[in-house]
């Protein structure tokens, strides 16, 4: 009987798949340069615009909400904490958008490349789905104990870092071209050579 | 009756593609595709010319369906040689992943087959079929599963090829699989629906391979890909963005 029930599995399993696959919408086919120029953009976004710590600070702080409920009435430190967790929430579904984008961006180039190897793909395939997990995660923390009731991530969230961090090398040669360097060391200091 | 006009549907089909496959020159580029259709065609019409001879049809069936369902994995291969072509880190990877999905339950049937004490019977050699099935459908899916993840546009030939034999190597082993579990009261509807299944997917070959359609190609990226060793300064860089993002995120959650 567990037989049966695993071919049957097995056979409407595929039918599933088939059907996704009528379904699938065509992606529009873009040029590379579009899709590099957006990559880039993607991790500038994550980089400067997301992930800088003074802002991360700023939405995070619980100082604020210290003195905001030391200087003004409880109503106002309550519309200051919905606020607040407002931002964090928007704060955290753009970084996770961003690092879609940034997973979407490795599978784009990746694909092209003959020496890619299998199981460093899925342990990547895994880092992601774990960071986007972790971000879920922390969108419901966020959502039931506000904008500083997250502690309770760190465990989650240093595991899988010291996973990571054992097998990443802190090279972004790939992002950081070499030629483009040194083409910024040699410019003139206005950037005109750029 | 029903199955006599499904079985005439799909030799008509199996013709049209073939003599589409030489009008289109289609015929050079999937030559393991329609080495498979020539083959299931050439048995088809024996079989359908030979029937009224006393057990003629009996003795050849199976031989036969093995035959087919032998060179039924060009079909497979075909899939994997034209979806991934363009991509040679995808095609890489779906290749060793069908290599271990296909040695993994390649073994698990043979090891079934050594334990059986007989396998003469129409259920033991119903069983095989349904086995090689699986394996089939599990590179199959594989390939699927890889051409989802890394969003890779396939052609109307292609798109074809997978949804008519996906379908039908699906639902002959959903049916193998009941027709082991019920027994020979399900042969009746086991026939029908592994013939209609068939006919679906020569219904659909026929109409995704009338003309020649390729697949899409990818946008090249200029930036040295393709067999050298940037793949590694990929890697290096994605690894380093994810440790960065982490490195953030655990700050937030620790603050």
């Amino acid at each position: 009987m567990i037989g049966l029930v695993l071919y049957l599995l097995v056979g409407v399993g595929l039918l599933v798949i088939l059907w996704v696959l009528a379904r699938r919408e065509r992606a529009p086919v873009e040029g590379c340069g579009r899709q590099f120029v957006e990559a880039r953009q993607a991790l500038r976004t994550l980089q400067l615009g997301l992930l800088p710590d003074n802002l991360i600070k700023r939405i995070f702080d619980r100082e604020d909400f210290r003195y905001v409920m030391a200087m003004s009435p409880g109503e106002i430190g309550e519309l200051f904490l919905q606020e607040r967790k407002r931002i964090s929430l928007m704060w955290l579904r753009r970084v996770r958008c961003e690092i879609r984008n940034l997973m979407q961006f490795h599978l784009n180039y990746s694909r092209l490349h003959a020496k890619l190897s299998l199981l460093t793909e899925i342990r990547l395939a895994l880092d992601f789905t774990l960071l986007l997990l972790a971000c879920r995660a922390l969108r419901m923390l966020l959502y039931m104990r506000g904008p500083y009731g997250a502690g309770a991530m760190v465990g989650v969230l240093t595991a899988a870092a010291g996973r990571v961090c054992a097998s990443s090398e802190k090279s972004l040669a790939f992002l950081n071209p070499p030629a483009l360097e040194s083409i910024r060391r040699d410019s003139a200091g206005d950037g005109a050579t750029i | 009756m029903l199955s006599l006009v499904l079985w005439l549907a799909g030799m008509v089909f199996e013709f049209l593609l073939l003599v589409r496959s030489v009008q289109t020159k289609t015929v050079t580029k999937y030559i393991y595709f329609y080495a498979y259709i020539f083959c299931v065609f050439a048995v088809s019409t024996v079989l359908y010319i030979e029937r009224s001879k006393p057990n003629f049809y009996d003795a050849w069936y199976w031989p036969t369906q093995f035959a087919t369902l032998a060179v039924g994995f060009g079909v497979v291969l075909e899939v994997v040689r034209q979806a991934l072509d363009a991509y040679p880190g995808a095609k890489r990877f779906a290749w060793r992943a069908s290599c271990a999905v296909f040695a993994v339950t390649f073994c698990y049937v043979e090891w079934r087959v050594a334990r059986r004490t007989e396998w003469t019977t129409l259920a033991a050699t119903v069983e095989l079929e349904r086995d090689l099935r699986v394996v089939e459908a599990l590179v199959l899916a594989t390939v699927l599963a890889i051409v989802f993840y890394y969003r890779i546009e396939l052609g109307k030939n292609v798109t074809g090829m997978i949804l008519g034999f996906g379908v039908y190597v699906s639902v002959s082993l959903t049916t193998l699989a009941l027709r082991s579990f019920v027994g020979p009261r399900f042969d009746v509807a086991w026939g029908l629906l592994q013939s209609a299944s068939f006919v679906f997917g020569t219904a659909v070959w026929t109409v995704a391979l009338w003309s020649y359609s390729p697949n899409p190609k990818p946008p090249t990226t200029g930036r040295g890909g393709r067999g050298d060793g940037g793949y590694d300064a990929l890697v290096r860089g994605t690894r380093a963005q994810l440790e960065s993002v982490r490195s953030n995120l655990r700050g937030v959650a620790g603050s």
